[in-house]
């Protein structure tokens, strides 16, 4: 089964849908370089833009790289390779790929127990979880960005409101990174029943070592200038932080 | 006056662009694993796709609606395009694009900030892409001693690791305003622990309290870093 999973037959279907969305990256890259020129944006900070963009991505893709070898362990390369370069997300794609090998049986997601409509299954149900954005930016995005753009023009003179929009993203975030590090914290607590203190510590520590290193890079490059750090602290963190997994 | 007919062109051809391209990713996707099942001989079972569906897909479908509200404005209408084709939105698209906004410190909803979004996005998906073709070639023979169980763990951890960075990048603007649901969630995860499993659920009520928190505190201040 690995050696058919692992066909050129699958890296030539697969490659072919990867390479469509890189030329369509290349389109929006080049259009936005243009319209950026013709709106009297600064070229240097439009390279910047573009520079800053490839070096705080390169590390997350490394990890992501990590993630199509996590995968192709039980769904062969070429698959975990499309999904992870074009439209999933890790986590997203290792819970709906274990919830499908559920479903048609085949029990956990291992190469040994899979089949070939087992595999087609698990594939095409990773495909309809998650196409929703395309979807809604297909039929709404246009609408939606006119609506919220009329908005603005409304509260253009209340400049107090019109600045909200940034503050709710943090706060959302702030949600958001709260309820995965409550998940941890209950996971430790009540994971293994209520209040017994044995579950999973491991997150919990990764995150909190990952966050420890987060502050120590922003201290280097907010209060020591070396502001190219920031461009690296994201990933930094998370490495040394999983790193710190390998060691409980 | 001639930059601005242009920059509207733009503007139109970005959706025009953009719903073209959504739609035969969308095509290509899904078409997919009936040729690939074709080629392995077994097509994909339909009943069984439906139940994972319904066990799993509806979670994810709320939550990329919610996703779709959220991210857009901050976006624009390229950067949204692809975002939404590329994915890796929270690990990856979405703080590449809010850094590279800092960066140029544009605002959201201005024209500046639909092409630095959209440059930042465009950039962000060809290095994944990129870098995963190479490493799909590189990597081959490496597989074995990065699948061994002493790396394991740290692969297993790479979501905790992106939210620890995460925590302290976004709490220290407000780390009181942090605590609120922060606290609620773990209390709540605590006392429900079955919860854990709908973490991306409990994405909601939690950004909605620490959401309103914010507005409140805006009107007071007028900003809610500090």
């Amino acid at each position: 089964m690995a050696t058919i999973l692992n066909s050129p037959a699958l890296y030539a279907i697969c490659g072919t849908i990867i390479g469509f969305v890189a030329i369509v990256c290349v389109i929006f890259m080049i259009r936005a370089y243009k319209a950026g020129i013709a709106a009297g944006m600064d070229k240097a900070m439009l390279k910047r833009t573009i520079t800053s963009s490839v070096t705080f991505t390169i590390l997350p893709s490394v990890g992501i790289l990590l993630g199509v070898i996590a995968l192709s362990g039980s769904l062969g390369t070429p698959w975990p390779w499309l999904r992870l370069s074009v439209i999933g997300a890790l986590h997203y794609e290792t819970q709906v790929a274990q919830a499908a090998a559920e479903q048609v049986g085949v029990g956990s997601l291992s190469a040994a127990n899979m089949t070939p409509v087992g595999f087609a299954t698990i594939a095409l149900l990773m495909s309809i979880c998650i196409p929703w954005g395309m979807i809604l930016s297909f039929f709404f995005n246009k609408s939606y960005l006119k609506k919220l753009q009329g908005k603005n023009k409304d509260e253009q003179n209340t400049d107090k409101k019109a600045g909200f929009g940034d503050s709710a993203m943090i706060a959302m975030f702030m949600g958001l990174v709260s309820a995965y590090i409550g998940s941890y914290i209950g996971g430790f607590i009540s994971g293994e029943g209520l209040f017994t203190f044995k579950g999973d510590l491991t997150p919990l520590i990764v995150a909190i070592v990952s966050a420890v290193v987060m502050a120590i890079f922003t201290y280097f490059a907010e209060k020591k200038h070396m502001v190219w750090l920031e461009s690296f602290s994201i990933a930094g963190s998370m490495l040394i932080g999983m790193l710190a997994a390998v060691f409980i | 006056m001639e930059n601005k007919e242009y920059l509207e062109k733009y503007n139109r051809g970005t959706h025009i662009i953009g719903r073209i391209v959504s739609a035969v990713a969308i095509f290509l996707l899904v078409g997919a694993p009936f040729l690939i099942g074709k080629i392995i001989g077994g097509m994909p079972d339909l009943s069984a796709v439906a139940k994972g569906f319904i066990s799993v897909g509806l979670i994810w479908t709320i939550s990329s609606v919610v996703e779709f509200l959220v991210y857009t404005p901050m976006l624009g209408a390229g950067g949204g395009y692809l975002a939404f084709i590329t994915g890796n939105l929270i690990n990856m698209k979405i703080p590449c694009a809010m850094n590279a906004k800092d960066m140029a410190g544009t605002k959201s909803g201005t024209t500046e900030n639909e092409i630095i979004s959209t440059l930042s996005i465009a950039a962000s998906s060809l290095t994944t892409i990129v870098v995963l073709a190479l490493g799909v070639i590189l990597l081959a023979p490496l597989q074995p001693v990065l699948q061994s169980e002493t790396l394991a763990p740290a692969f297993a951890n790479v979501v905790p690791a992106l939210f620890g960075a995460m925590a302290y990048q976004y709490f220290r603007k407000n780390l009181k305003l942090a605590m609120v649901p922060l606290v609620i969630m773990s209390i709540l995860f605590i006392l429900v622990p079955t919860l854990i499993s709908q973490t991306s659920i409990m994405i909601l009520p939690s950004g909605a309290i620490t959401i309103a928190l914010a507005l409140f505190i805006y009107k007071k201040k007028g900003t809610i870093e500090g």
